[in-house]
């Protein structure tokens, strides 16, 4: 054990070495300052929109049926900060709040989007060169002359990935935080797990890359561990249950609708995930164990 | 016990798509390295000497046949503690010092954290790279880079040191202390297997060498096993002209200088004829000088031989 944190370790420190986690962090600062720009031209644009209505609606009840007076003080709200100081009636109140609620969720959702698509991109990187680039670069020979049985040096790398994976995990979520907090919303339900479940999509991703990767160009595989998803089939098809179910951990839908992941579910796809990962790597240190490491 | 043995190893490479891309890497090579000795393997460029040397650590499958170290499997564990090992071309991972590096490897090889310290620093003042120590490993030369490596081989005092081209990117200096850290390592009872294409240096350290040509063992034994006589002299007195007039019809040079008369035979043959002439022409040989092999003489009489067969 002590050997294959070692290895892990090692691993960790020639990531940071890329300074890979500096990438995930300006990346990270990057999508909150776009995400949080959009948030705020765009609340703006559906408040001015939201006024215009009102005024448009509220001169043509003047000027047609000349009962303004009829509808009284009381349907006229309050000025409210968001509306620049102008009155909205409640109804337009509603359409406003309805309407930055799905702005805010859309934007959740799309934030959430970008995060797990550059995570994935990050993973299949890491997973896919891990032990490649060992040994293209040859440095493998040298660790593997020390004691080290392979399996240990496998799974310590595959630590290492998962130690930085983790990491990004928790940039993204502190980003998802910082951006809600940024743009005053109110953070979906279904945000609650978000970073827990594209951390485990990640780690299925990268443990499929690594094991094709001992067979193929990391590139390659990292596109067919990519493209490996079920997404396209549908059970009963047989594919839909051999190829990887990436897509259920996709809970872009949830964040849009605003409704609640439950624990129950979320225990199954981690389950599901663990399952994945150990068989992956089951069959990487098979093919590991008799590799040429030249 | 022999340190190394390796028995009728195979290494065939074979195309994806055509047969005709087959490579025979190495063919049935067998040899034992005794402990304590130092072992030179030989062989031009593409010979297959790092082919066998990996297939040896279990880094390369083999095609067929069989490697061990210390009686066990090379991916042995504990034959792994026993072990150092230089590659012929040091790639080390550049994101640490040369120190961080060591100890990274302390750390592997289970060197006890106590020790570890005083280790590394004594390594790295013996390979003159005490200065550059806490430099990283980017902004070393080629030669520190090999000196490098050949501390972490020597990091766990291991019973058996594996070099592959250790000198290749050393100046003449570092091949001095190279060959001086050698002859210590045999004094202190260690087992040494160079793997080279300089002669010189492993003609003055080596007690037995093989020599590979094109995947095949051709030659295996110590220097003196391996070098046959060269030509022979033959300082003769009496000789008349008759005998010159004799000697001249065989290949044998005849050379006279401060009334010595000089005979030299390229071989065997010819010492046999000329001795008869001599002996039926009534002169007396006075002294008789073997000129023997070189190592560089029996590295190119082993490639002339594979390349006649």
């Amino acid at each position: 054990m002590k050997t294959t944190l070692l290895i892990a370790s090692d691993s960790v420190r020639a990531l940071l070495h890329q300074r890979i986690l500096l990438g995930l962090m300006l990346i990270a600062l990057a999508l909150i300052g776009i995400f949080s720009a959009v948030l705020i031209t765009e609340q703006k644009a559906i408040t001015r929109s939201a006024i215009d209505e009102s005024e448009a609606n509220s001169s043509d009840s003047d000027s047609g049926s000349g009962n303004a007076a009829a509808k009284g003080p009381e349907d006229v709200s309050k000025a409210s900060p968001q509306t620049g100081g102008r009155k909205l009636s409640k109804e337009d109140q509603q359409k406003l709040a309805a309407s930055m609620d799905q702005l805010s969720s859309v934007l959740q959702g799309a934030f959430y989007q970008v995060a797990s698509f550059g995570g994935s991109l990050v993973s299949l990187f890491i997973f896919s060169t891990a032990v490649t680039s060992e040994i293209r670069k040859g440095t493998i020979r040298i660790t593997l002359t020390k004691p080290v049985s392979r399996i240990q040096y496998l799974l310590g790398k595959y630590l290492g990935g998962v130690a930085v994976m983790a990491a990004y995990a928790i940039i993204a979520s502190a980003a998802m935080i910082l951006f809600a907090r940024i743009g005053k919303i109110e953070m979906s339900p279904a945000m609650r797990f978000a970073p827990w479940l594209m951390f485990c999509r990640q780690l299925m991703l990268g443990s499929l890359a690594m094991l094709l990767s001992l067979y193929v160009h990391p590139f390659l595989a990292s596109v067919l561990a990519f493209f490996a998803g079920n997404g396209l089939y549908h059970a009963p098809n047989p594919l839909f249950y051999i190829f990887p179910g990436y897509s259920v951990f996709n809970i872009f839908g949830q964040i849009l609708m605003g409704t609640l992941v439950s624990g129950k579910d979320v225990l199954v796809l981690s389950i599901y995930a663990v399952d994945f990962v150990i068989l992956m790597l089951i069959f990487a240190l098979w093919r590991f164990r008799t590799k040429e490491l030249v | 016990m022999p340190a190394i043995r390796i028995e009728n190893l195979c290494k065939t490479y074979r195309g994806a798509w055509k047969k005709k891309s087959r490579v025979n890497a190495v063919q049935n090579v067998s040899l034992e390295v005794k402990e304590g000795e130092i072992f030179g393997f030989l062989g031009p460029n593409g010979a297959g000497k790092t082919t066998t040397i990996l297939l040896a650590l279990d880094l390369l499958r083999p095609t067929s046949g069989s490697a061990s170290i210390f009686d066990r499997p090379a991916g042995d564990a504990q034959v792994r503690r026993r072990l150092g090992y230089l590659p012929e071309s040091v790639t080390l991972h550049d994101y640490r010092s040369g120190r961080g590096l060591l100890e990274f490897y302390a750390a592997l090889t289970g060197i006890p954290q106590g020790t570890r310290a005083r280790r590394i620093e004594e390594l790295l003042k013996l390979l003159k790279l005490d200065e550059a120590a806490d430099r990283p490993v980017t902004k070393y030369s080629k030669g520190m880079l090999q000196r490098l490596g050949f501390a972490q081989a020597l990091l766990h005092e291991p019973d058996l040191v594996i070099l592959d081209e250790p000198t290749s990117s050393l100046d003449p200096v570092g091949r001095k202390e190279f060959r001086e850290i050698l002859l210590e390592l045999k004094r202190q009872g260690k087992t040494v297997f160079i793997s080279s294409h300089i002669l010189s240096e492993v003609e003055s350290v080596c007690d037995r060498v093989a020599i590979l040509v094109r995947g095949e063992l051709v030659r295996i034994g110590t220097l003196q096993e391996l070098s046959a006589p060269k030509s022979f002299k033959l300082v003769v007195r009496g000789v008349r002209e008759a005998l010159l007039g004799a000697l001249s019809a065989t290949k044998a040079e005849v050379s006279i200088a401060q009334g010595e008369t000089t005979i030299k035979c390229p071989d065997e043959a010819t010492r046999a004829s000329v001795e008869k002439l001599l002996s039926e022409h009534q002169a007396v040989i006075e002294r008789t000088e073997v000129e023997t092999q070189s190592l560089e003489d029996i590295f190119f009489s082993a490639i002339e031989s594979r390349k006649e067969t």
